[in-house]
């Protein structure tokens, strides 16, 4: 049987670190730190100001929680990933500009290793082939780049993209047809280990 | 007779949006439709290589999360 501490859903972590349970709050970030933190990224693109804007997002989200005004109707990952969006897209565009300096140099600061298995070179490859999929995600048309970030990284359904960004369900979902056939092409084009074992 | 597939049904699929009679009927096309089900594979690789690609805030960013939370309480603990 899996320990208590396994079994708790969102919503029951937020209930108990609403009434004063810290450890419930960190098994919330924890749990959801790198797919806030990855949407975050996608908008804005600079390593640096992801991580202020994550600790942005999360003080909000505490606040709310603290003053009683969080809408225990909602859900906690949707919730949280929303503020982050939506903070996210004001950062940008206020910046209105491409961050020059990305990560290249700056990840290996930041970033946990997590590569338990295989031999340093294996570890280093994958880094580096997460690193230009993420490169790629940038050079998406915006609407597609939305699309995937929304459905992939948000965990946002279909319809619920199709009611937030005003098309229809099936526009959505050409956007992100397209989106994953462009990814897979420049990951060809630019001979990124994508499909070497599918295709071997 | 098999259903024919697009390639929106199979991103559906993927992301596990398909009700379960879609789900009964896209497995038993992709039992016999090479095509379909290289389509599909491809899918499923693309999703895990960008579930890879996502990255961590450092320990540091969590750490001050984690500290303002502590040190924020708007109303007492309840027992």
């Amino acid at each position: 049987m899996n320990s208590q501490k396994t079994k708790l859903d969102d919503s029951q972590l937020v209930s108990q670190y609403i009434n004063g349970n810290e450890v419930a709050f960190e098994q919330l970030v924890i749990r959801h730190k790198s797919r806030i933190f990855t949407t975050i990224y996608m908008i804005v693109k600079d390593h640096y100001v992801a991580e202020d804007l994550m600790q942005e997002v999360f003080i909000k989200s505490i606040r709310t929680l603290k003053s009683g005004r969080y809408n225990e109707e909602g859900k906690f990952l949707p919730w949280i990933l929303r503020i982050a969006h939506n903070l996210a897209i004001d950062k940008f565009r206020k910046n209105k500009r491409y961050p020059t300096i990305v990560m290249d140099d700056g990840n290996s600061v930041f970033e946990t290793l997590e590569f338990a298995e295989g031999s340093f070179e294996d570890a280093q490859m994958k880094k580096d082939m997460h690193k230009s999929l993420r490169k790629l995600i940038q050079e998406l048309p915006d609407a597609q780049k939305e699309v995937l970030i929304m459905r992939h990284f948000m965990d946002m359904s279909f319809k619920e993209i199709s009611e937030q960004t005003g098309v229809s369900i099936n526009t959505a979902l050409g956007r992100m047809r397209y989106a994953l056939i462009n990814l897979r092409k420049k990951m060809q084009q630019y001979n990124i280990a994508y499909d070497q074992n599918f295709y071997s | 007779m098999t259903k024919i597939f697009t390639h929106d049904d199979l991103i559906r699929y993927v992301y596990e949006e398909t009700t379960t009679e879609e789900n009964r009927l896209i497995e038993k096309s992709l039992a016999v439709d090479s095509a379909l089900l290289e389509q599909c594979q491809e899918l499923h690789r693309i999703k895990e290589q960008l579930d890879g690609s996502m990255m961590s805030p450092s320990e540091k960013t969590i750490n001050t999360i984690l500290e303002y939370s502590k040190g924020f309480n708007l109303h007492p603990v309840k027992d």
